[in-house]
């Protein structure tokens, strides 16, 4: 008896819930597919299915996931109605999955979708949608490569004139004839930083002339490890120059990694040991001006060169000198004239002269109702 | 020798991470991650270089009887203090959080507020109307300057929408100029130091 | 006279700007205050998030930013918590941890938010970049722990909370460059929304980022967080200070006039 009571409240409750589902028209999620997430490194699977007309009755969906033998689980919280995709993060590299979507409507009432095959994650090794990032490195890198090569045939190449390297060795010989120190920064930038190793380039140059004419040439650091790399290259330089005698371990020191305390140590080397002339290359933050406008005010001659655009007026504002942006990069083959050097500068206005034509192109195609340009360039992340 | 190891290294690493950029797949990622963590690993050693160097600094100093010589024994109570309290209590330490709130904090502050001083004598220094460039920036700053406050608009009610077209417009449009030539920049080094031209870094040119 | 007044001695210059600033803090002037376009775009986002959504909050300056950004950081708190908002807090920088905790610590108080459910503090991790990626992946890969040592999975808020996914903005509070870290590797690689409040220093940078929809917002200095105070209705530092900033302003473009003025009369009298 017990057991006829059971089964018919278990037919009533299915009944109910068939037909609350059919009362309401709820059918289940169509074409759902399930496929490795494209370039990715294998930890997702994407989940895609047809849109539900709208009076559907659909309020919402529930992942559900098996795997191998397992049963089907449910993953996520809801997704609401009108959701056609879903991402699927929380797998394990290597093993298969299949999906089923189900249908939830504002009763309650559920329906599922027929389960996809297993599928795997799986890592590519190349990103498709990087294909004309891909392209552009190689062609800039090649047109580089090309004028290097060009440079060391001997082909004289003109690079025009930059007032704040011109004047390098003016302030060393302002330096000399005053009998003061030269105090060169490197800014807050760390060693991995491009704007820094570019910095350490004209260092090595400014410490070649410092050693033939005995100037001291003093360096504070933010960073231990640039301190480190400083020491060699004002070493490398004082001995290429054959004065390894005048090389001074101590001249090139760490103040502090916090911004405004090394700010602080370097204004007070400034306004005590009053150098002839100040270099400011590099990376520069807030402290920018606050250094700049200290050696203003003692008079020093100041050449600053940094990529940090935001920087820019303050230096211009308060240094004699100031090297713009890529004028930074440019330093050391201006300085050096080695051949090499000077290709890559070529380069890099062949590179200018194509990005140029580029937006010409795309503004005048833009104009014309023509846009792949535009669409090709907002693919490229 | 000396000198070709490294770059052997620079240029391998360098192809290396470029090319990672460009693939998803589980091992290039994790060669991303295991170098990044190298450089991590570098820098607490060289951290240690810094503080004997510093300190080896101060200490020369004091023998020397150098000028300002007594404030290297600022520096010594301040390193003193501070690793005594931080390494076993750690920040959370309410003699630690006292010293930081109102030593360092109030310390860190007037050197930034410094700027508000020198941002005034820089500005009445450099804006003069010595030539038509010149003027123009004269103008522009004015405009900038008093958008940004609630009195520009005072003054004439469009200073804030005029500031904000000079910031969006002119500002961005010279700003994106920089930014390219300095990519550019950028690359050409990169690839200037990863192919071994560019080596003055490691000490010297040759 | 006028090369006097045109080579006018810093310290006069100096000892102007401090008059000029505490001067008006007695005065306690109460100018009007107009909302700029980008303040008001966060101030939307964030108004239109769905209660219980989540954001993150990155506290990247230390105590040289603290004037600028505090108040920034203490008004975009006030709305999460009015609006039952969640709030994640980290830090990149080794100075900010102490500086973060307090704030959230006591805004909570203030408008009633309960320390693991409305909000955490996560603290700080050395990395930067690697930080910004790794989250990306997995929230509790670089954070074990919250600030106070709690494991992540015995605090309520981070259940559900597994990486980017989950979260709808991420707000950086920022005195460096970390707002192009940000936009680099957490919103181009996992499309995570990303505004910023940077100090007055930086403000330029950030409106290249502004303009492509990189960012969704962002609080311009102590003038954005006034133009936030007004938004949020509820006056406090920003709004005190942006008016004293205008008398320093004003000082500023006056000596810059004066200068010329003396430029131009000493330039009649040489021609």
């Amino acid at each position: 008896m017990i057991k006829i009571t059971q089964w018919t409240v278990v037919c009533l409750v299915l009944c109910l819930s068939i037909s609350t589902a059919f009362s309401q028209g709820l059918s289940p999620p169509a074409n759902v597919t399930a496929v490795d997430t494209a370039n990715d490194d294998g930890s997702s699977i994407t989940l895609k299915w047809d849109a539900a007309p709208e009076d559907s009755g659909i309020s919402g969906y529930q992942i559900l996931r098996r795997i191998a033998d397992g049963d089907l689980e449910e993953i996520g919280e809801l997704l609401p109605a009108g959701t056609t995709t879903y991402v699927d993060s929380s797998i394990e590299k290597g093993s298969a999955y299949a999906y089923a979507v189900r249908a939830v409507s504002e009763t309650e009432a559920t329906v599922d979708s027929e389960q996809t095959a297993p599928v795997k994650g799986t890592g590519e090794w190349f990103h498709t949608g990087k294909i004309s990032l891909f392209t552009a490195m190689l062609l800039f890198g090649a047109v580089i490569v090309w004028n290097i090569y060009y440079a060391r045939s001997g082909k004289d190449i003109f690079v025009r004139r930059i007032p704040g390297l011109e004047a390098v060795d003016e302030a060393i010989g302002r330096a000399t004839e005053m009998g003061r120190s030269i105090l060169y920064t490197l800014g807050l930038g760390r060693v991995d930083d491009v704007p820094t190793i570019a910095s350490m380039t004209i260092l090595g140059q400014v410490a070649r002339r410092t050693a033939d004419y005995e100037t001291p040439l003093r360096v504070p650091c933010r960073d231990p490890i640039v301190m480190n790399v400083v020491r060699e290259v004002v070493r490398t330089a004082y001995l290429d120059e054959g004065r390894p005698d005048v090389y001074n371990e101590e001249n090139v020191f760490f103040v502090s990694e916090s911004q405004f305390a090394y700010a602080a140590g370097v204004d007070g080397i400034m306004l005590r040991e009053k150098p002839a002339a100040i270099f400011l290359q590099g990376q520069f933050f807030a402290e920018s001006l606050i250094l700049a406008e200290t050696g203003n005010s003692i008079g020093a001659i100041q050449i600053a060169g940094t990529d940090s655009e935001h920087q820019l007026p303050f230096f211009i504002a308060a240094c004699d000198y100031t090297l713009i942006g890529e004028e930074l990069y440019a330093a050391s083959a201006y300085l050096s004239r080695e051949p090499m050097l000077l290709g890559s500068l070529r380069g890099q206005d062949w590179g200018k002269v194509l990005i140029f034509i580029t937006m010409i192109l795309g503004v005048i195609l833009e104009l014309s109702g023509v846009n792949w340009i535009t669409t090709l360039l907002q693919k490229v992340n | 020798m000396k000198r070709q190891v490294p770059l052997v290294l620079c240029f391998l690493f360098g192809v290396g991470i470029i090319l990672t950029r460009f693939s998803p797949h589980p091992y290039s990622q994790f060669f991303y991650e295991e170098v990044n963590s190298w450089v991590l690993i570098i820098t607490p050693f060289a951290l240690v270089l810094a503080t004997v160097t510093l300190i080896r600094a101060h200490v020369t100093r004091i023998r020397r009887r150098t000028e300002y010589w007594q404030y290297s024994f600022i520096v010594f109570a301040g390193i003193i203090t501070m690793v005594v309290i931080g390494v076993p209590y750690g920040p959370q330490h309410f003699v630690f959080e006292w010293l930081f709130n109102n030593i360092q904090v109030p310390m860190d502050a007037t050197m930034f507020s410094l700027l508000a001083f020198f941002i005034a004598s820089a500005a009445y220094r450099a804006f003069r109307a010595r030539s038509f460039e010149a003027t123009l920036l004269l103008v522009t700053a004015i405009i900038v300057m008093l958008g940004n406050v609630p009195v520009g608009d005072l003054i004439w009610s469009e200073t804030s929408s005029v500031k904000q077209w000079i910031l969006n417009n002119p500002n961005l449009s010279a700003r994106r100029g920089i930014i390219l030539g300095v990519s550019l920049g950028v690359i050409s080094q990169s690839i200037r130091i990863i192919l071994g031209i560019e080596r003055s870094y490691l000490g010297g040119g040759d | 006279m006028l090369d006097k007044l045109m080579n006018m001695d810093r310290r006069i210059v100096f000892i102007l700007v401090a008059l000029a600033v505490i001067i008006p803090t007695k005065l306690r002037v109460n100018l009007p205050i107009s909302v700029s376009e980008p303040t008001q775009k966060l101030y939307d986002y964030i108004d239109n998030l769905e209660a219980d959504s989540t954001i993150m909050i990155a506290f990247n300056y230390g105590p040289a930013g603290l004037p600028e950004l505090h108040p920034m950081g203490r008004a975009v708190l006030k709305q999460c918590f009015d609006k039952d908002v969640r709030v994640i807090g980290v830090t990149l920088a080794p100075d900010a941890p102490t500086l973060a905790n307090t704030l959230m610590e006591e805004i909570a108080q203030e408008s009633g938010a309960v320390a693991g459910k409305d909000y955490v503090f996560l603290g700080y991790r050395p990395g930067g970049s690697l930080v910004m990626l790794g989250m990306g992946t997995s929230i509790a890969s670089v954070f074990e722990n919250d600030y106070n040592g709690t494991a992540l999975a015995e605090i309520p808020i981070m259940e559900n909370i597994t990486n980017y996914d989950q979260i709808s903005l991420l707000v950086d509070f920022a005195s460096g460059n970390t707002t192009e870290g940000w936009i680099n590797y957490a919103n181009t690689q996992y499309n995570l929304q990303i505004a910023s409040g940077v100090t007055g220093v930086i403000i330029a940078q950030m409106y290249p980022f502004l303009q492509t929809g990189q960012l969704v917002g962002l609080i311009a200095g102590i003038a954005g967080a006034a133009e936030y105070e007004r938004l949020i209705d509820a006056p406090a530092k920003g709004m005190q200070w942006i008016n004293i900033e205008s008398f320093v302003h004003l000082l500023i473009v006056g000596l810059v006039i004066l200068g010329n003025i003396a430029f131009f009369i000493r330039n009649r009298q040489e021609e």
